[in-house]
C-alpha cells in the first residue's frame, strides 16, 4: 500500500467536503486569506518601521526572526506531541490500518504527515505571511523564497518526530486517556502563560523609540543566548543572508537543519515500528479503578441539585459532571482566565489620567466602547462553552430525545447553564473595568441592565449556532470552537453588540456629560436617558434573543443522534 | 399497545418507509425483519420520536408520538443499534441520570440504577466512566437504561450486537420475562433464529414497504411450502423477498 494510498481517504473526505458545501468552503477561503493577508500587512508594517529605525533597526529585525523560530518551535513541539496522541494512538480509522497487510514503518509515514498537517497549519498561516513579509522588506530575491520554504519544511520535522518520540514514551509508561488530558491541561497552562509573557513585555511601548533601547537590550540577550545546537538559530542563520541582512553561511545552516530533520524522522521511525504494537495496545486499555463507589462529585452534585425540580436537576449535574470531568474545558478556562487578566491589565494601562480635554474624551470614547468590549469578551468565552454545548451531547443526543422531556426544557436547561455564570462574568468584567476608567455610576448602571438581555441573547445566539452546526464527531470543545458555525456565530454577535453601542451611545454620552458638568440636576432628564439605554438595547437584546430562540429550538428538532 | 399508522418518510425522491401500517399486541415481541436499507431503522426512530415522519404516525402505549411525544416516550425504553454514552458519566451515575430524565425522584433512581447495574453484571463497574467500558458492557449499560423507568413498551434495534453469547442469551431471557410481564416489545433484528426463537410475530420489511406480517406459521404458509414440510424463517425470509413482496400483508 502507497502513502498516497494511505492518504487517499482523508483527501476525498476534504473534496466531499467541499463539493458539498461550496457557501461553508468558500466563506473558510476567504476569512482564511483576509486573516493572512491582514497578517501580512501587519508584518510588513511593523518590520519596515523597525528597518528603518536608523543603526540597530536591522539589527532587531534579525533578532525578531530568532524570537519568531523560537516561538514556532516552542508552539509546534507541544502540538505535535498532543496531535500524535490522537493521531497514532486513539484515533480510529489506526484499527483497519493496524487490520491491513501494512508494515509499521509505512503506517508511521502516513500518521506523521497527518501529524504535521494538523499541527502545523496555523503556524504556517501566520509564518508563511511573516516571511513573506521579511522578504518584501529586504526585497530579497526569488532564493530567500525557494529557502523559507525549504527551511521551513524542514522545520515542521522537527518538533513533529520530536512529538511522536514523546507521546510514544508517555504511551508506553502512562495510560493514554490520561496523558492527553495531562497534556491538554499542560497546553493550556503553556499558552495562557505565553499570552501573558508577550503582554507583560508590553509591546505598546515599541512605538516610543526611546524605550526601544530596553527592548533591543531584551532581544540582544535574548540572541546572546540563543544556542547554536538550536535549530531556530539554524533556520534563521538560514534565512537571514538570502534576505541580504548579513554575510553568512546559509548553506551550512540549512544543511543542519536538513539533516537533523532527516535523523529525526528516521528515528522516529525506527522507534514507532519497534514498539507501536505495545504502545497501541497499551493505549487501548484505559485506567479502569474496578469499584463500585460512588465517586465524590456525584454525591456532592446530587446534593446541589435537590432543589431543583423534574429533569432539570438532573440535566444540570450531568452538564456539570462532563463539563469537570473534560480536560479540554480546563485549557480552555485557562487561556480565558490569562486573556481577561491582560483585558483588565490593559484598562489600568491606559493612559487617561491627565485631565486634558482630549483625555476627558478619550475616557468618554472608552467608557462607551467598554460595554461593547465587555460583551466581546464575554461572547469569546461564549463561543468556547456556550457554542460547543449542543455538539458535546455527541452521539448521545438520542439519549436526551428518546426521554420524555420537551425540546424547550432541554433548551433551557442549556440556557441557564450558560446564561447564569456568562452573565455574572460580563456584569463584574464590565463593573470592574468601569471602576478603572472611573465611569460616573450611572452609566454603569445603564451598562449593567443593557448586559443582562444583552448576555440573554449572545448565550440564545449560541445555543441556535451550535445547533445549526454542530460537529457530533469531536469531544474537543476547543475544536468545536474554531469551526465555520462558530465563526458565524462570533459574526453575529458582533453584530449584534455594535448594534447594542450604537443604540445606547447618544443616551450614555449625554449621561457622562452630565454626570461631569450638572450633578444633582434633572433627575427625570437622568430617568429618561436611563430608560431611552435600557428600551433601545434591551429591546434589541431581547428580540435578537427570542428569534435565535426559535432557530435554535427548530435546529435542535432537526438534530436526530444515536 | 404499539400502532404504526401510514408511517412515511421520504428524503426527496428517495422513499425509506412507505405507508407502514402494524399493529403489536400487549405483551407481545414483535420481530421486525429486512434487509440492510430496508428501512427497519428510520421506522424505528420515528417510532420513538428521534425523526419526524413525512407522513403517518406511531401510537405506544396509547399515546401519539407526534401529538403527545412526551406520554410516548414516557412508557416506551429504546435500545438504539448503536447506544453511545457520556463518556464522562460513570455507570452509576449514567443510570440515574436516565432515570431523573424519566421523572424518577433521586433516592428511586439511585436504587433502580444499583439493582440494574447488578442485574446486568455491571455492579464492580458502577464508579467507572462510560468511556472505559468494553462494547458489550456498553451494549448492556444502554439496555439497562433503556429500562429503568419499567417501560411497558421497549424497543430494541438490533440488540444482540457486541454482546458476547453469554450476554446474548441473558438478553434472550430477559426478553422472554419481559413479555410475560406484560411489555411489548418491538425487536429489530438480522438474526433470523433470534426472531424464531422469540417473536410471537414477525414482520418483513423491504425497500421501506411491510411486505408481510403475522405469526411464524402465517408467514410460513403464505411463503407456500408446497411439499408439507416446515421450512426455517431463514427460507421463508429469503423466499418472501425473492417473491418481490408477494405475500404483502
Amino acid at each position: 500500500m502507497t502513502l498516497a494510498a494511505l492518504l487517499q481517504p482523508r483527501l476525498l473526505s476534504l473534496r466531499n467536503v467541499v463539493r458539498r458545501d461550496r457557501l461553508r468552503a468558500v466563506t473558510v477561503t476567504g476569512l482564511v486569506g483576509l486573516f493572512w493577508l491582514a497578517c501580512f500587512l501587519l508584518f510588513t508594517r511593523v518590520l519596515g518601521y523597525f528597518h528603518g529605525l536608523g543603526t540597530f533597526g536591522p539589527f532587531l529585525t534579525q533578532r525578531l526572526l530568532a524570537l519568531l523560530f523560537l516561538t514556532f518551535f516552542g508552539v509546534l513541539l507541544v502540538s505535535n506531541t498532543v496531535t500524535a496522541l490522537t493521531t497514532y494512538y486513539l484515533a480510529a480509522e489506526v484499527t483497519p490500518l493496524l487490520a491491513a497487510p501494512l508494515s509499521y514503518r509505512r503506517l508511521h509515514h502516513a500518521r506523521f504527515l497527518e501529524t504535521v498537517v494538523a499541527s502545523s497549519w496555523m503556524v504556517l498561516l501566520v509564518g508563511l505571511p511573516a516571511l513573506l513579509a521579511y522578504g518584501v522588506v529586504y526585497r530579497a530575491g526569488p532564493l530567500f523564497y525557494a529557502g523559507a520554504l525549504a527551511v521551513l519544511l524542514a522545520f515542521l520535522v522537527i518538533p513533529a518526530a520530536v512529538g511522536v518520540l514523546i507521546t510514544t514514551g508517555l504511551v508506553l509508561v502512562f495510560p493514554a486517556r490520561g496523558t492527553r488530558d495531562a497534556l491538554m491541561v499542560g497546553v493550556g497552562l503553556a499558552v495562557a502563560a505565553l499570552v501573558v509573557a508577550i503582554r507583560f513585555l508590553r509591546p505598546e511601548r515599541l512605538a516610543d523609540p526611546s524605550a526601544l533601547v530596553g527592548f533591543a537590550s531584551f532581544l540582544g540577550a535574548f540572541g546572546a543566548t540563543g544556542s547554536p545546537y538550536l535549530p531556530t538559530t539554524w533556520a534563521a542563520e538560514t534565512l537571514l543572508p538570502l534576505l541580504g541582512a548579513r554575510p553568512g553561511e546559509p548553506l551550512f545552516y540549512f544543511g543542519m537543519l536538513a539533516s537533523t530533520a532527516a535523523m529525526l524522522f528516521l528515528t522516529s521511525a525506527a522507534v514507532v515500528e519497534r514498539v507501536f504494537l505495545i504502545a497501541w495496545s497499551r493505549a487501548q486499555t484505559g485506567h479502569v479503578r474496578a469499584g463500585a463507589a460512588e465517586r465524590p462529585l456525584s454525591r456532592w452534585l446530587a446534593v446541589l441539585v435537590r432543589p431543583l425540580q423534574g429533569p432539570s436537576g438532573c440535566l444540570f449535574a450531568k452538564d456539570v459532571t462532563v463539563f469537570l470531568r473534560d480536560a479540554s474545558q480546563w485549557s480552555q478556562l485557562l487561556l480565558v482566565s490569562a486573556l481577561v487578566g491582560i483585558y483588565l491589565y490593559n484598562f489600568s494601562a491606559l493612559p487617561l489620567g491627565d485631565g486634558t480635554p482630549l483625555a476627558l474624551a478619550m475616557r468618554d470614547l472608552a467608557t462607551i466602547l467598554n460595554l461593547g468590549l465587555g460583551a466581546f469578551v464575554t461572547t469569546a468565552v461564549a463561543v468556547r462553552f456556550v457554542f460547543p454545548m449542543v455538539s458535546l451531547e455527541g452521539h448521545a443526543w438520542w439519549i436526551l430525545r428518546t426521554a420524555p422531556v420537551p425540546l424547550a426544557q432541554l433548551w433551557w436547561s442549556k440556557f441557564w447553564i450558560g446564561y447564569l455564570p456568562l452573565v455574572v462574568f460580563a456584569e463584574l468584567l464590565v463593573a470592574t473595568t468601569n471602576g478603572l476608567l472611573h465611569v460616573p455610576s450611572l452609566v454603569t448602571v445603564a451598562f449593567l441592565l443593557t448586559l443582562v438581555p444583552l448576555m440573554a441573547a449572545v448565550v440564545s445566539l449560541g445555543l441556535a449556532f451550535g445547533a445549526a452546526y454542530p460537529r457530533l464527531d469531536t469531544q474537543n470543545a476547543a475544536q468545536i470552537a474554531t469551526g465555520f458555525g462558530a465563526i458565524l456565530y462570533m459574526l453575529a454577535c458582533l453584530a449584534l453588540i455594535a448594534l447594542v453601542v450604537a443604540l445606547e451611545a447618544w443616551p450614555v454620552s449625554r449621561l457622562l456629560c452630565q454626570a461631569r458638568s450638572i450633578a444633582g440636576v434633572a433627575a427625570t432628564r437622568t430617568a429618561a436617558l436611563l430608560a431611552l439605554a435600557a428600551v433601545t438595547g434591551g429591546g434589541t437584546s431581547l428580540g435578537a434573543f427570542w428569534v435565535a430562540k426559535r432557530s435554535g429550538l427548530r435546529a435542535l428538532a432537526r438534530l436526530g443522534g444515536t | 399497545m404499539i400502532r404504526l399508522e401510514r408511517l412515511q418518510k421520504t428524503y426527496g425522491a428517495l422513499v425509506a418507509v412507505d405507508d407502514l401500517s402494524l399493529e403489536v399486541e400487549p405483551g407481545c415481541v414483535f420481530g421486525f425483519l429486512g434487509r440492510n436499507g430496508a428501512g427497519k431503522t428510520t421506522t424505528i426512530r420515528m417510532m420513538v420520536g428521534l425523526l419526524e415522519p413525512t407522513a403517518g404516525t406511531a401510537v405506544l402505549g396509547g399515546h401519539d408520538i407526534r401529538r403527545a411525544p412526551e406520554a410516548a416516550k414516557a412508557v416506551t425504553g429504546y435500545l438504539p443499534d448503536h447506544p453511545f454514552l457520556y463518556d464522562k458519566l460513570t455507570a452509576l451515575e449514567f443510570l440515574r441520570f436516565v432515570g431523573g430524565l424519566y421523572g424518577l425522584g433521586g433516592a428511586e433512581a439511585g436504587r433502580r440504577a444499583r439493582l440494574l447495574l447488578e442485574e446486568f453484571g455491571l455492579g464492580r463497574m458502577a464508579g467507572e466512566l462510560t468511556e472505559t467500558l468494553s462494547q458489550g458492557m456498553r451494549q448492556r449499560l444502554a439496555l439497562a437504561a433503556a429500562l429503568v423507568h419499567r417501560p411497558r413498551v421497549l424497543v430494541l434495534d438490533e440488540p444482540m450486537v457486541g454482546l458476547d453469547p453469554e450476554g446474548a442469551l441473558e438478553l434472550r431471557h430477559l426478553v422472554r420475562r419481559l413479555a410475560g410481564d406484560g411489555v411489548t416489545i418491538f425487536l429489530s433484528t438480522h438474526s433470523l433464529a433470534v426472531a424464531e426463537e422469540l417473536c410471537g410475530r414477525i414482520g418483513i420489511i423491504d425497500r421501506g414497504r411491510l411486505v408481510i406480517v403475522g405469526t411464524l406459521d402465517d408467514l410460513r404458509a403464505r411463503a407456500g411450502s408446497n411439499d408439507g414440510s416446515s421450512p426455517s424463517l431463514e427460507t421463508v425470509f429469503l423466499d418472501i423477498l425473492h417473491a418481490g413482496g408477494d405475500g404483502r400483508a
